[in-house]
């Protein structure tokens, strides 16, 4: 589901100048269009994460920009997994 | 559930400070997000969040000390973890894929399974574009082709088919977002809207029109010109028409489902001249028949 700016700073509680902060640093990165920002669920999850990273774990400003960056990676490398996965019982076939 | 200072891990003494670092201790190791593969990291982290909500609160911690109340109590809202989107679908704008990058290069077995993975994920088709367009009853009826300005400022010709109904989706095949690779592109899907129209009115497949006549092509007949959705047809008007009168355009109605088309039924309404016509006054006041015919006759109580 999108939704606009304001609904996500409802469902996300952010204040907006948290918000602008953040997609300076483009740690949320929704869509844009000519209505402007359509943020997702997963933008939504994302900054929760932030906060949690910021404010039960104590993390600086910093520290999510490394956690955010080895996220996204280790996000990468379990897709990649998954496809592999996913591949694998072909391969087998194939040599057996 | 379990004692609340024995799952955080500290004594029943503990100092507000004490209880919050061991808290973040375990949340560091325990977070959903920090353990992406691991489900029962989150019934592990909604107990230790569970039990410092609780000692976190004085309040709270001195009725619990007090036997006042027990470990359980209102739970956090349950929310979906940032991991629950990031998962197998690499396509977002997060997606990382530096992670990886050195291996897909080498010239292994590996290597090709990974580049065949990201071959795979580089040839996918382009998303479905949604539309609406807003076309006139006539448009739905007769088929029309009109063009479509798209929000980047494109153009995109559509083929309405005759008989059309609002809320219907067309597709165009190709005319959505570009793939990637050789995927291709998505599909253009567009709902019409059909505007009514004021004039016509739209039963099924037929069509109803009110359409003025005068006293003398009510009273003598004749030939009038009428508006149907294919444009204006030549129709007859009977002797002695009345208002309410309707008559039949056979064919002249919108497409039908199985073929063919509906009728449009013209109902006739007698329209005296605007301004007061001496002539017509002083006819009327002399017509016999016309003032002793009661129309109210089958009326009367």
């Amino acid at each position: 589901m999108m939704m606009t700016k304001q609904e996500f700073l409802t469902s996300s509680g952010l204040h907006v100048q948290t918000l602008e902060l953040w997609l300076d640093q483009k740690w949320l990165l929704p869509e844009e269009s000519d209505q402007g920002l359509n943020f997702s669920d997963r933008d939504v999850a994302r900054a929760r994460l932030i906060l949690d990273l910021k404010n039960d774990l104590r993390v600086n400003d910093e520290g999510v920009d490394v956690i955010l960056h080895l996220m996204d990676q280790l996000h990468g490398l379990r897709s990649v997994l998954a496809q592999l996965r996913d591949a694998l019982p072909e391969e087998t076939a194939r040599d057996r | 559930m379990r004692d609340p200072y024995e799952l955080i891990g500290v004594d029943r003494t503990a100092s507000a400070g004490e209880i919050q670092k061991a808290f973040r201790k375990h949340a560091k190791k325990l977070h959903p997000d920090l353990n992406p593969g691991d489900k029962s990291a989150e019934e592990k982290f909604k107990e230790i969040t569970h039990a410092y909500d609780l000692l976190s609160d004085p309040e709270k911690r001195k009725r619990f000390d007090a036997g006042e109340i027990d470990a359980t109590g209102a739970e956090r809202p349950q929310h979906r973890y940032y991991r629950d989107y990031a998962a197998a679908d690499g396509d977002h704008p997060y997606a990382n894929s530096a992670g990886y990058a050195d291996f897909v290069d080498a010239d292994d077995a590996f290597a090709e399974l990974l580049r065949r993975g990201q071959r795979a994920r580089a040839n996918r088709r382009g998303a479905d574009l949604r539309y609406r367009l807003d076309i006139s009853l006539l448009e739905s009826i007769a088929g029309a082709t009109k063009r479509l300005t798209l929000p980047d400022g494109g153009a995109l010709e559509v083929k309405i088919p005759p008989g059309l109904v609002s809320g219907q989706v067309l597709r165009l095949k190709g005319k959505g977002a570009l793939g990637a690779g050789t995927g291709g592109p998505g599909d253009a899907l567009i709902e019409v809207d059909v505007i009514p129209d004021p004039r016509f009115e739209l039963q099924g497949d037929d069509i109803y029109v009110e359409t003025p006549i005068s006293l003398a092509e009510a009273v003598l007949g004749g030939q009038i010109r009428v508006a149907t959705p294919t444009g204006d047809v030549s129709m007859t008007i009977p002797k002695g028409s009345n208002t309410g009168t309707t008559l039949r355009l056979k064919g002249k109605g919108a497409p039908r489902t199985g073929g063919g088309f509906g009728d449009e039924f013209v109902r006739l309404k007698v329209v005296l001249p605007k301004s007061p016509d001496h002539e017509l006054e002083a006819f009327v006041a002399g017509w016999e028949r016309g003032r002793s015919f009661n129309p109210r006759e089958d009326q009367r109580s």
